[in-house]
């Protein structure tokens, strides 16, 4: 696949994901919803890391600090949503 | 790696500070959870939405001019750079609105903490757009001016770098401050 249209599907599924984060939005908050668009964020943000920035191609210590960084935050606003409610 | 190493650790700082801001709005919010509801209520997703998608065609633009300018063809690149300033601005107009439709209904920073975090974050992350885009808009020019190519790019990577970056935080803050709760 040429690098353009990585580009294009990477933007598309990010496109894909956005719209998803909304419609789980407007349906009734349960904790399996808040993680699922925790998740959705998680994806979207490795999209990018790995799409845009093209840190799959990064030595692994790069790679892992950049895809690690949305991992920590949506671990640590899961656990303010889930577990102190 | 594309860019400069120094852009990298430039990029580390700035993700450090934005994890600070964005965990405190998540702490704030587990103590204060229906102010939170009660006032993200106040936002309109469909916005959000639009101002996501902007801030993404903006950078799929800025990495298509980075593969043009990887083939040498700079020119090319500084039309798809134009391209990502334009959809950057859709951002910058969708954002202004939200802030003068919320100022016009009294919430301000100082309305409440939900408030006073969103002002914060968002107005942070603003700045942050507008300078992405002056960064965007200096390597087209310099672009344009066929000053970059496949064996001279490191800068340019390095100013597109910064504008995926702002995207990486945006995808983070929008969940948390539109939608989530």
């Amino acid at each position: 696949m040429s690098v353009s249209r990585v580009l294009l599907v990477c933007w598309a599924a990010l496109a894909a994901l956005s719209l998803c984060t909304v419609l789980l939005g407007r349906a009734e908050g349960t904790r399996l919803l808040t993680i699922a668009i925790l998740l959705v964020a998680v994806g979207k943000a490795w999209l990018i890391a790995d799409g845009f920035m093209e840190m799959r191609h990064a030595p692994r210590l790069w790679r892992r600090l950049m895809l690690s960084w949305a991992v920590i935050l949506a671990t640590v606003v899961g656990l303010t949503l889930v577990v102190f409610r | 790696m594309p860019g400069d190493l120094a852009m990298w650790f430039f990029i580390l700082a700035e993700l450090s500070v934005f994890a600070i801001l964005i965990l405190a709005f998540a702490v704030t919010q587990a103590l204060k959870p229906q102010m939170f509801s009660d006032s993200r209520l106040l936002l309109d997703t469909s916005t959000g939405l639009a101002m996501t998608l902007s801030l993404l065609t903006g950078g799929l633009f800025a990495a298509l001019a980075q593969e043009q300018v990887r083939r040498s063809r700079p020119r090319r690149g500084a039309v798809y750079l134009l391209a990502a300033l334009l959809a950057a601005s859709v951002y910058v107009l969708l954002k202004l609105t939200e802030y003068h439709h919320l100022l016009g209904s009294g919430l301000g920073m100082e309305h409440n903490t939900f408030f006073t975090l969103y002002w914060i974050l968002t107005g942070f992350h603003f700045l942050h757009v507008l300078l992405g885009m002056v960064i965007l808009g200096w390597l087209a020019d310099r672009c344009r001016r066929g000053l970059y190519n496949a064996d001279n790019r490191s800068g340019f990577e390095s100013g597109v770098l910064y504008w995926h970056m702002v995207d990486l935080i945006w995808v983070v803050l929008f969940p948390l401050v539109y939608v989530l709760g």
